[in-house]
């Protein structure tokens, strides 16, 4: 679409590393700022940040990485950053080759030998082209491999299968967790129970319905993100956002405690913890269960991302919104206060930008918008 | 006070130099050896920090030192605390180390000196040795010069002086109780056989009722010596109450809010290595002789303190070692019941709670748990001066009829 020729790139929260867009400045950026990239800002069409380093994607098929670990790399379609690896898609060798899929010690700026590649082989895109799907590499979709049969993981082992009858569109990674919206828009989880991330997989399910009547697939791949302790936050199509607030868990203390947020029945626990500096945490909460989220002024998401601690979502008419800890500027709203409300990002409204994506490394946020039409 | 103001700066100045001292001097002795579970990125923080520090930017080492913290603490915070790595724990530790003396790099106020206090202990709390067992040097330092920059208070009444606070205890009847027997000062020998071997519980006198704490201990004194230092208190009155939770507060807060005033909850200082925080309170206690039976060395006896109101109530339970427990202040109401009557006791079948027994005992609901009523049990209330012998898997209930401080020693 020619709108999108004229959108660009943002980011704001922790930049200690110097990545994108502290540019080594200060170690956070409170506002959100365009990030500096050679040639135009619309170049990028996918932002992967982890904690200590950021990965630009461009439309040329370039990585560019900012922050503790620099360097860049063409013939890249996809990209995906953890701090213990970089995850890349490149171009096969020959013509009908699949992709190859390539990890990276991201202190290696992708030169020299990669740690370890697999080539994806073509059926990974024939796969794409039966679903409906664009060629692979067109869909950013890292973690989850072309083909949707696979998903990359930091830790051994790192391909894993996905169950077979699993038709997966979109996954995310948690700490412990991951997440998984399929096709008929159910989302299920996997990993421990303890920190209550699990215990939302069936109740996903139910909150995500079956398709409405009339022809076709809905629009259901929106923002499906999950991390650390179970910020289960699922953007469905104008039907309804499910998603918590959720601050620090409780910790037991003691060394044979389990530090569990739930009970025995799954029922929400409230600890009364303490932020790490031994201050009073602002929220403490643990929340088991999908919750509906509710926007103000009735906004409806469309788009989601989570950080390590904090959320942010794109609504239908292209505002962001975003709330959870803001101690390094990741929320957005020029201070370093931490909301347990969603809170609108008024930098965009005011200069008249629609967001239309979003992407949270563990402490910051990354958005792309573009200039309003006719303005 | 125009007579305090010369008193802060060179107070100030001799804290900077003391902690100075403590600390090493160059970025390369100021480090830590961490294995391959913490990553490049978090290392490189290290180092800048540590350069930061001996370089003497004092606002960027905080800098660095606060995203140390924000980030170890998410890994604290990731998964069960058991897998937690011990690396991560002391990557946490030397956050607080930095931004500890940081803090008192300033002439500042009492209130830095706090809240550097503060962080120490977090350090010592969530964090794992370092350095040397640093942080215990920097909070001894802390503490230290809190205390002298404060004028003693008036003597606070005990609590049970206060009419507002007088309950008539429950003192149990044990008329109909078997109870514990009682030995004074008996041999290595004679305990060993008549009662570690068999797994018998006995109280031993005259063993532990000379040790200082007996005659040290007040709510004073302890305020005077631990009051500014966080420590983790259980809220709630069992553990295996659905409201039950635990918090950090100081010793001071945990007075006022737990002790002197009428509490709106019951909180318990509970199995909590107090010791190992605040050396100088271990210098009160001894470790009972009948340890040396074990198969242990001294340095993996657990020394625990339990400090609280009249009235907490440890449930039915059983620990997988040996314990002395040794009583201070006030009297504590016991209940013993051996292994051998485990499935009389009901033991609740999840993994986290099958060391603790379903029923309560001192109002047992016999529909529901009949075996209970027919198990043997031996019975006492403990007083200041008595060592309780608590064998292995023995089976104890605790309820404080005072208010109370008892020390425990786990052995192997």
């Amino acid at each position: 679409m020619a709108e999108e020729r004229r959108g660009s790139w943002f980011g704001f929260g922790f930049c200690g590393f110097g990545q994108a867009p502290g540019s080594g400045r200060g170690r956070q950026v409170l506002s959100p700022e365009p990030l500096q990239t050679p040639g135009s800002g619309a170049d990028v069409r996918r932002v992967s940040a982890s904690w200590s380093y950021t990965a630009l994607v461009t439309r040329g098929g370039q990585v560019r990485l900012s922050g503790a670990a620099g360097g860049a790399a063409g013939g890249c379609s996809d990209a995906w950053a953890s701090e213990t690896l970089l995850v890349v898609l490149r171009a096969g060798p020959g013509r009908g080759a699949g992709p190859e899929l390539q990890a990276w010690a991201p202190a290696s700026a992708m030169r020299g030998e990669p740690l370890w590649a697999r080539a994806l082989g073509p059926e990974a895109e024939a796969e794409d082209a039966a679903r409906g799907e664009p060629p692979a590499g067109a869909l950013p979709l890292l973690p989850l491999l072309p083909g949707a049969r696979a998903y990359v993981s930091p830790r051994p082992p790192f391909c894993r299968a996905l169950a077979p009858e699993l038709r997966a569109r979109r996954l995310e990674l948690g700490a412990e967790h991951a997440l998984l919206l399929d096709e008929a828009g159910q989302a299920r989880t996997a990993g421990p129970r303890e920190s209550g991330g699990r215990a939302g997989a069936e109740a996903a399910g139910g909150a995500a319905g079956p398709p409405r009547g009339g022809g076709g697939r809905r629009r259901l791949a929106l923002g499906v993100c999950e991390r650390d302790w179970g910020y289960l936050y699922l953007g469905l199509e104008r039907i309804r956002a499910a998603g918590p607030a959720l601050q620090e868990p409780g910790r037991g203390y003691k060394d044979d405690s389990e530090g569990s947020g739930l009970n025995e029945d799954g029922s929400e626990v409230k600890r009364t913890a303490r932020g790490e500096d031994g201050a009073p945490a602002p929220f403490i909460a643990i929340q088991p269960f999908p919750a509906l989220l509710d926007l103000p002024l009735g906004a409806d998401a469309v788009k989601a991302s989570c950080g390590s601690r904090h959320t942010a979502v794109v609504t239908g008419t292209g505002e962001l919104y975003t709330w959870g800890w803001g101690k390094y500027g990741q929320l957005g709203h020029k201070d370093t206060t931490s909301l347990d409300r969603p809170c609108r990002v008024e930098y965009f409204v005011d200069k008249q930008l629609q967001v239309r994506a979003v992407s949270c490394g563990p402490w910051n946020t990354y958005v792309y918008a573009v200039e309003k039409e006719g303005s | 006070m125009a007579e305090d103001t010369q008193e802060p700066l060179a107070g100030a100045g001799a804290l900077r130099e003391a902690l100075r001292a403590l600390l090493p001097p160059t970025k390369e002795e100021l480090a830590l050896e961490l294995g391959e579970n913490v990553e490049r990125s978090v290392v490189q923080l290290l180092q800048e920090a540590a350069e930061l520090f001996c370089g003497g930017c004092r606002s960027e080492c905080l800098q660095a030192s606060e995203a140390i913290l924000d980030y170890s603490w998410e890994r604290l915070n990731t998964g069960p605390w058991r897998d937690v790595h011990k690396d991560w724990r002391r990557v946490y530790a030397f956050g607080c180390l930095l931004k500890a003396v940081c803090l008192c790099e300033e002439p500042g106020d009492t209130t830095a000196v706090a809240a550097a206090l503060k962080v120490c202990d977090m350090g010592l709390l969530m964090g794992a040795a370092i350095l040397g067992d640093i942080l215990i040097k920097v909070a001894a330092i802390l503490q230290a010069h809190l205390r002298s920059g404060k004028r003693p208070g008036p003597a606070q009444e005990p609590p049970s002086m206060k009419k507002a606070r007088y309950d008539p205890v429950l003192v149990p009847d044990m008329t109909s109780e078997r109870t514990v027997p009682r030995l004074h000062c008996p041999s290595l020998e004679h305990f060993r056989k008549y009662f570690l071997v068999p797994g018998r519980p006995v109280i031993l006198e005259g063993v532990a009722d000379q040790w200082p704490c007996m005659k040290r201990w007040s709510l004073e004194y302890i305020q005077e010596i631990a009051g500014c230092r966080t420590v983790p208190v259980e809220v709630g009155s069992r553990y295996t109450d659905e409201e039950w939770s635990q918090t950090l507060m100081t010793v001071n807060e945990f007075i006022s809010r737990h002790i002197r005033s009428e509490p709106k909850d019951v909180g318990y200082l509970a199995q909590h290595q107090l010791f190992d925080q605040i050396p100088e309170l271990r210098q009160d206690i001894s470790i009972p002789d009948y340890c040396c039976l074990g198969d242990g060395a001294e340095e993996e006896i657990t020394i625990n303190a339990w400090f609280g109101p009249q009235g907490t109530v440890s449930p039915l339970h059983q620990d997988p070692q040996q314990n002395f427990l040794v009583q201070v202040m006030g009297r504590k109401y016991i209940r013993l019941y051996s292994p051998q009557e485990s499935e009389a006791l009901y033991p609740h079948e999840t993994h986290l709670l099958h060391n603790t027994s379903q029923v309560d005992v001192e109002n047992p609901d016999l529909d529901k748990f009949p075996r209970f009523a027919e198990a043997p049990s031996l019975s006492c209330i403990l007083s200041p001066g008595e060592i309780l012998f608590i064998p292995l898997q023995y089976w104890h209930y605790v309820r404080a009829l005072d208010l109370s401080f008892s020390v425990s020693f786990w052995w192997s």
